[in-house]
């Protein structure tokens, strides 16, 4: 059974620092990627950076991450017969 | 035979070692719009996602056999054209270090994305060749800076990643043209990862596969943590490492590990069933 793994980015300030929830997750499903492009010249700003359940395929629905987040950012929910 | 050997290797041993795969002319300049619009920067693209989207796993979610084989078809034609990965042994890699010039020490993209590495703890990547010359111009690609390394500190630094159990390999980007030496290791390696929990092939086989002696081997299992494939365990029944030689990529990392020597590599041609197992 997949999980709908859901990051509110607004709440989530900075996970390339804070990186709790890539850490505690066993499976290691959570990933970081960003909201903008590689630019030239430019190295992009923390802020946005984002954390997205990419390997959601090994998530055990542990809740962990939900759990660690210090901003309630994170959602992790399974649903019968819906994948996602 | 290797594909790529076949396909690039004019003559060489291995692919890897004709020097024409790591040329200039074959070195593309980075497109500004084309990369930033690119799967690279999605945010679903992150852990080295880039050509596998969540499609591929709904899809084994529901069994849906036919729709897997037609993303890994595509994901594979697509990175097999521009950027895939071969594993190579420990003593390949140190060949390639006296061959290459420059090799520059950066940051891996894969760990960061993964577990979000301090720039500092996570310099296991390498980058060859005319392209480490333009790094500064793409900061993020190369977060953290560059290390420039002479022949010897990068074999230096390759043995000691080899030592720590990272697997070494080698990326092209835009194939054929080499310029990445990695030192992999599962779960956040992208490549091992997608090529061993999707058997989409990102990652080929080396050109050999660990075989034990057992004469020699006294089931001390110190190799068995060395393997990155899952291929290795422990049988307490025989009390010897066992190794599942059609799963072994060939790295040699439980060859280094074991003092007894009872682990060699053999070429995978000579193994008639594995000699196309890639």
């Amino acid at each position: 059974m997949l999980p709908t793994i859901t990051v509110d980015d607004e709440k989530c300030g900075d996970p390339l620092s804070c990186r709790k929830c890539l850490l505690i997750c066993q499976t290691h499903v959570l990933g970081l990627g960003t909201s903008v492009g590689v630019k030239k010249y430019r190295e992009t700003d923390p802020q946005y950076f984002v954390v997205r359940g990419v390997r959601f395929d090994k998530c055990t629905g542990c809740m962990d991450c939900v759990e660690v987040c210090p901003n309630n950012a994170i959602q992790v929910s399974f649903s019968e017969g819906g994948a996602r | 035979m290797c594909d790529w050997c076949e396909k690039y290797g004019d003559g060489y041993e291995r692919w890897y070692f004709n020097p024409a795969n790591y040329a200039r002319r074959l070195y593309k300049i980075r497109r500004e719009e084309a990369e930033s619009s690119g799967a690279e920067t999605n945010p679903q693209a992150a852990g080295g996602m880039a050509v596998i989207g969540p499609d591929f796993q709904e899809a084994r979610d529901q069994g849906d056999l036919e729709k897997m084989q037609e993303i890994k078809q595509k994901a594979e034609a697509a990175s097999w054209l521009t950027h895939f990965g071969q594993v190579i042994t420990l003593e390949e890699a140190l060949k390639i270090a006296d061959m290459i010039y420059p090799i520059g020490l950066m940051t891996c993209s894969c760990r960061r994305s993964m577990q979000g590495y301090p720039s500092e703890e996570n310099f296991t990547c390498m980058g060859m060749g005319p392209g480490m010359y333009k790094w500064e111009r793409w900061p993020d690609t190369y977060r953290g800076g560059m290390h420039y390394l002479t022949p010897d500190e990068a074999k230096e630094v390759i043995t000691k990643m080899n030592k720590r159990g990272l697997v070494q390999t080698v990326f092209t980007f835009g194939t054929p043209y080499l310029a990445g030496l990695c030192n992999c290791d599962y779960p956040d390696c992208a490549f091992i990862r997608t090529t061993v929990d999707f058997g989409i092939k990102l990652l080929w086989k080396g050109h050999y596969v660990a075989k034990i002696d057992p004469e020699l081997c006294t089931g001390c299992a110190s190799c068995v943590s060395r393997c990155q494939f899952k291929a290795l365990n422990y049988s307490p029944s025989k009390n010897m490492a066992y190794i599942d030689q059609f799963q072994c990529f060939g790295c040699g990392l439980c060859v280094t590990e074991c003092d007894q020597g009872a682990i060699s590599l053999v070429e995978r041609a000579k193994l008639p069933a594995l000699a196309n197992v890639w």
